[in-house]
This record gives structure tokens, sequence and C-alpha cells, in this order.
């Protein structure tokens, strides 16, 4: 068989193939990628869509988890505030039913029920990031007004709504408790009960019995509002287990990424040894065939 | 009988076949480099021999002509190989420009979509701030506009290789026109019985670049050449060539028609003209209607979620955007309000309330889109296009692979090997230093002869 005569195009396509498997592992050391392009790995590059949209996913959770979680901690001490100071309440009941008392000190008693009751419509009006915390989703005015019309004088104007805020995938939690939940339930309105002892309490002609049933009726309220705010204590601790979570599952589809488009950095590095020494064997085969032939034999020998 | 000017005769025959010889060789070694020569070589004959009675002497040699060494099977088989060489070369190479539209990380489409959706999910845990109201629009008009740009970028691609479909149809007439002329020399020279070989290596360089540019069918029965369109469409028949044309349609799209003038666009299935209209009439479209499947099942089950929920004013929401279907779906999505507090975040009429978030967010795990969810069928996208170019590289790899072994078989075939001409040069000279000693040692005799009359 006649050998071809023509090594050079023999030489550039090897120099070629090797250059690009010099550029493609080049290209996988600096980016740590294996797929730079879709057409790397269309399969992979396909589920990265996927796995990415999973990563923005767990960020935006997060960063809702922990603008809920500042929320709720401010109505939880809010509250916590509130059931000390109904607390309170109800010890001047118990005091102002004792019979020895004068109806001077029962109006110096109702006169700090009053105070109270100022206190804690303040934090049930109480507002944050523009919005009122407990009045359902009828938030953007507070849900307490003074109105001389209703028992207890004091109504709500807010909703019994409640907001649900994704905080993964399929798992959502409620956001706020209305007021008609925590301060005025029916039957046991802490506004009601308060303006009931007040009253009681400032009555000349009362008894021991009414300021001790005014009491009774004040301490159902407060037994309603430390229920009902133990949903704030529970979802903060319900958000931090899921931050967990969310966090662990960001470890994990980090990896997923790695393993679907990522390149391992000892195979990248190898592989550019590999292709770098590869080039170089060319090259130096390209240059021991500096075009001796017979001509230059003939040439230095017989002429 | 034997003679002494026959004997001259014999060795002036010598004299020229070998300078004949000499002269091939020399043309091989000037040739060296030349693309697409082929070697050649002198087709030396001995002469009819003298009868004289009962012997017969030879009278020297003759030079019958100058052959060519080239395998028409080889240039056919790479002519074939080069077609499809070219096709899914232009096909890469259109596709990889489509392939940046479509990225798989933290821009595009897929990014968009996950930020839309992301600034809902930020909208529920305070629904009626005004600022977070305004980053949802905000962030459905970056997702619209990434709509937008990747669908008219597609377009601009395919107008771009509607110009590239014009340039190489003008490239296609250009070379068929020089191989119908160098048909109807070589049809002059083989009548007279001139040699032709340059000009066959001529015209086999020219369908090798033909080949490059569409597919070709080679009918060759020696002398007259046609080649026609795998199709059956002519382009050269002898010495006449016939040119295709190119025209733009209603729509803008450059169409190919033969010399007949019938519409030849689909049947261009090689070369890099088969390549650029594979990537412009069928993958570039192909995903110009997924991507407008996306747009427009996006914007239905969107707007469907937010008329079930009331805005800030309490009132129920319309359309967040403009209506849009089928196809031009992407190329026209718009979002409808720009008014934040027309946001349908809630359900109840109050300005608090963000039930209607939930339904909002529930399309992201809708099946929109041919079954799937959006951030799915955008993966879709990706995987389509990028399966498209990896099988053209495959494809590629084949056939430059294949390629490289018929020209490496070309090259041991007709290749001008320097060691050989260096010996044959070497052979043709000593024998021509042969011949021209015979000649004087006939000349000498002659002499000798010539002196017996003078001397008697």
């Amino acid at each position: 068989m006649r050998i071809s005569p023509t090594l050079t195009q023999v030489v550039l396509n090897a120099l070629n193939v090797s250059d690009q498997a010099e550029q493609t592992a080049l290209e996988q050391m600096t980016t740590g990628r294996r797929v730079n392009q879709a057409s790397d790995d269309p399969a992979a590059a396909a589920s990265e869509v996927n796995i990415a949209y999973r990563m923005d996913g767990c960020d935006q959770y997060l960063r809702s988890i922990s603008s809920l979680q500042s929320e709720m901690q401010t109505a939880d001490s809010s509250l916590n505030s509130a059931v000390t100071a109904l607390q309170n309440a109800i010890s001047l009941g118990v005091e102002g039913a004792n019979g020895t008392l004068s109806q001077q000190d029962r109006a110096t008693l109702a006169q700090q029920v009053d105070g109270i009751t100022q206190q804690i419509l303040g934090v049930a009006n109480l507002s944050y990031n523009g919005h009122y915390l407990f009045a359902g989703t009828a938030n953007a005015q507070p849900p307490y007004v003074a109105d001389p019309s209703v028992p207890g004088g004091i109504a709500y104007q807010g909703n019994d709504n409640v907001n649900s805020v994704e905080i993964e995938t399929g798992q959502s939690v409620a956001a706020n408790q209305p007021g008609s939940a925590l301060f005025s339930a029916t039957g046991a309105n802490v506004f009601q009960a308060l303006s009931d002892l007040a009253t009681a309490l400032r009555n000349p002609d009362g008894t021991t019995d009414e300021i001790g049933n005014a009491t009774t009726e004040l301490r159902t309220a407060y037994d309603q509002l430390d229920q009902a705010r133990a949903f704030y204590g529970n979802t903060v601790d319900q958000l931090t287990s899921v931050q967990g979570f969310l966090n662990s599952e960001q470890v994990q589809l980090s990896q997923q990424q790695n393993s679907a488009v990522g390149v391992d950095a000892n195979v990248a590095a190898t592989n550019l040894t590999n292709a770098e020494q590869a080039r170089n064997a060319t090259v130096q085969a390209a240059a021991s065939l500096n075009g001796m032939s017979l001509m230059d034999y003939l040439s230095t020998t017989t002429v | 009988m034997s003679s002494l000017t026959g004997t001259m005769w014999i060795a002036l025959s010598g004299l020229e076949a070998q300078q004949a010889g000499l002269q091939t060789s020399t043309n091989n070694v000037a040739n060296l480099n030349t693309p697409g020569y082929s070697r050649e070589r002198p087709i030396l004959q001995e002469a009819d021999p003298i009868i004289s009675g009962n012997i017969a002497f030879g009278d020297g040699v003759q030079v019958q002509g100058i052959e060519s060494l080239r395998s028409n099977l080889l240039d056919l088989q790479i002519s074939d190989e080069t077609q499809q060489q070219s096709n899914s070369q232009a096909f890469v190479n259109a596709m990889n420009q489509v392939q940046t539209l479509f990225p798989d990380d933290t821009t595009g489409i897929g990014a968009q979509i996950s930020a839309f959706f992301q600034s809902l999910n930020s909208l529920s845990a305070n629904p009626s701030d005004l600022t977070l109201r305004q980053d949802v629009l905000t962030a459905a008009r970056s997702m619209a506009s990434a709509f937008n740009d990747t669908s008219n970028q597609l377009t601009q691609t395919q107008q771009q290789l509607g110009l590239q479909v014009q340039q190489q149809t003008q490239q296609v007439n250009q070379i068929t026109q020089q191989i119908a002329n160098l048909n109807l020399k070589l049809s002059e020279l083989s009548s007279t019985g001139q040699d032709y070989a340059g000009f066959l290596d001529q015209r086999s360089a020219l369908i090798q670049q033909l080949s490059g540019l569409v597919d070709v069918s080679q009918i060759n029965d020696g002398k007259s050449l046609t080649l026609t369109t795998k199709g059956g469409v002519p382009l050269v028949v002898d010495g006449q060539s016939y040119s295709l044309t190119t025209a733009a349609d209603s729509t803008g799209t450059q169409h190919i028609y033969s010399a007949q003038g019938d519409d030849i666009t689909s049947e261009i299935s090689g070369g890099s003209l088969g390549g650029i209209l594979q990537a412009r009439d069928q993958a570039i479209p192909a995903l110009q209607t997924n991507l407008d499947s996306l747009a427009s099942g996006l914007v239905q089950a969107l707007n469907t979620a937010h008329q079930e929920g009331t805005d800030l004013n309490g009132n129920p929401g319309g359309n967040l955007f403009q209506s849009v279907t089928g196809t031009g779906a992407a190329a026209a999505m718009t979002v409808a309000i720009s008014d934040p507090t027309l946001l349908a975040a809630g359900s109840d009429g109050t300005s608090g309330s963000n039930g209607n978030i939930a339904n909002l967010s529930a399309v992201a795990n809708q099946d929109i889109a041919n079954g799937l969810t959006p951030s799915g069928a955008y993966g879709n996208l990706v995987f389509q296009v990028g399966s498209g170019i990896s099988s053209g590289n495959t494809e590629l790899a084949a056939s430059n692979a294949m390629l490289q072994q018929l020209q490496q078989q070309q090259a041991s075939a007709s290749g001008v090997s320097l060691d050989e001409e260096a010996s044959n040069l070497l052979l043709y000279q000593r024998a021509y230093q042969a011949s021209a000693e015979a000649i004087s040692a006939v000349n000498q005799m002659l002499q000798v002869v010539i002196n017996m009359g003078a001397g008697s």
C-alpha cells in the first residue's frame, strides 16, 4: 500500500483534537463545572433548572420565615405583657372583693383597672410594618375603638380572617390571630371583663360577690388570651424547625447540583494534565516532520 | 531489418519519453502543496515492433499521454461526507447562538419565573405593603420581557440565517457556473485528444466546494457531467449551469427556488445550506412553539388565579397579563396593570388579606404547558436546545473522523511524494543520459561508415 505522503493534515487534525481536549479540561477547571452549555449534557442541564428553581425557593422561604419570625416574636412579647397586666387586674379584683376595704380604696383599685385597660388596648392595637397585628385581615385600621354603645365600651372593628404564608413547598402556616380570638372572644371579652370589674369596684352599693363575679369573668377572659397567644410561640417554634429543614435542604440541593453539573477538581486537573501531555507529544511529533526527503540526500551526494 | 538510422530513432523516442517523465515529475514537485492536485505520470507504451522476416525488432517507446492518479469513488465518498459534515457544522453553529438564550442557571426566563413566584411569597407576609406589591409587578414585567427578548432573538436568528441562505445560494450559483465552463473546456480538449488532467482536478475541487454548500448528486459518464441536488433539481448539465434563486415570502422568510421556479427550500438536506435550513425551519420554530405555549399557559393560569382575588380597594381582580394565546404569545406577553393597588392579593375584600396569593403561587406547581409546570417547561426547553446541539455534535464528530480518513485515503492515492519524485527524476535522468549515449554511439558508428566511403 502506498503511504499517504502528506502528513501535515494528519498532524493538524491531531493537534486540533488535543487542543479541543485541552480547552474542555481548562474550562472545566476554571468554572468547576462539567456542564457549561446545555449541549454538554442536556439532561443534567434540565435537571439543574429544576434544582436552581428549588434552591431559589429555599432562599425565598427562608426570607419569609425570618420576616414572619420577627413579626411573631413582637406579637408574642406584647401579648406576654398583656397577660401579665391581666394577672395584675385579677389580683386587684381579688383584693377588691375583700370586705374590709373602704369604698375609697375600691375606687383607687378601679382606677388601676382602668390603667390596665388602656395598657391592654395599646397591645391590642399594636401595629407592625404598617399593619395592625390583631385585626384579622382588616388590618389597615386599629381593631379596637372606644364605642359607648357596646358592652364594655370598646368595639372590635377587625374581622375573624387569618392569612397563611407558604413556608416550604406545600406547607403553610397561619400568620396571625385575629383580636376576636384573643381579646374579644364571645364569652371571654377582656375589655368587657375589665370594664365590669371597674364598674363593680366603683359601685358604692355593690357587693363583694359582684366584684368576685367580675373577677371570675376576668379569669375566663385571661384563660382565653393565654391559650390563644400560645399560637405565636408554637408558630415561632415551627418556623425555627422548618428553617433548619430548609437549611439542610439547601445543602442537599447544592450537592445534587454539583453531582449533576459540577466536576471533580481532581478529575479536571488530571484531564488537563493528560490533554497538555497529548498536545506536547503531537507538537514534538510535528517538529520531527521537518520535510527531509530523498531530494535532500540526492542534492548533497550526487550533484 | 535493423538500421543505424532506425536505432537513432529508437534512441530519440527514448529521449522524448524520459523528457515527458521529467516534465511530469517536475510538475508533481511544483504542485506539491496545490490543494486538489492529483499526482500525474506519463503513460508509456512500447512502440509497435518492426517485423523483418521472422524477427520482430522493438521500435522504441511512445508517450500515450499523461494520467492523473485519482479515485473517482473516493471523490464521490468525500463529496457525500462533506455534505453531511457541513450540514452538521452549520446546524451546530446556528444552534449554538440559540443555546445562549436558554441558560440553565441564574439568568433568563427560568430565573425570572422563579423570581416572580418568590416576589409573591414575599408579599404574602405583608400583603398590604405597596413596595412589596410593586416588587411583584416589577418581577412580572421582568418575566414578560424575558419571554419577549428570547422570542424576538429567536426570530432575529432566523432572519440572520435567512441572509446566510441568500449568500450561500449565490456561492452555489458561482460554483455551478465555473463547473459548467470547465465542462465546456474538457469536452473541447477531449474531442481534440489533448491532455485535460489538470482541468479534472480543478473541477473535482469545485465539486467538493459545492458539496460543502448543498446536497449534490453526480452523474459522470466519463466525459459529460451532470450535477443535481439529491432531490433531482438540476444544477449543472454538461456546459450549462442552472442558477438557484432566493426570494422572501410574505413573512420575510427567504425561500430557495430552482431555475424552473419551483420552491425547493424544504428539499435541501445537505451541505451548510441544509444545516442552516434545518435550524431555521425546524429546530428554531419547534423551540418557538414550546416557548409560546409556556407563555400562554402561564398567562392564562395566572390571569385565572388573579381574577379569583380582590385588590387593595376590595374590588375583584382583572387580568394580571394581557390575554395572549398561541403563536406569538411569548413575544406579546405584557403585564396588564401598572398600579400596585390593583394587584389582587386578597380573598376577602380587605387590604390585609393575602388569601389569593396562595392561588397565584399554586400556578408554579400546575401543569400549564404540555403537562409541565412553568419551571419544568423551561427545563424542557433547555433540554430541547441542548440535545439538538449535542446530537449535532455527535454527527459532526463522526463526519469529521470519516472525512479525515477518506482524505487520508485520497492523499495516499493522489498525493505527491517527494521521495518518489526524487527517485523518478533520477531514473528519468539516467535513462535520458543513456539514450543520449546511444545516439552518440550511433553517431560514431555512422562516422565510421562515412569514413569507410571516403577512404576507398
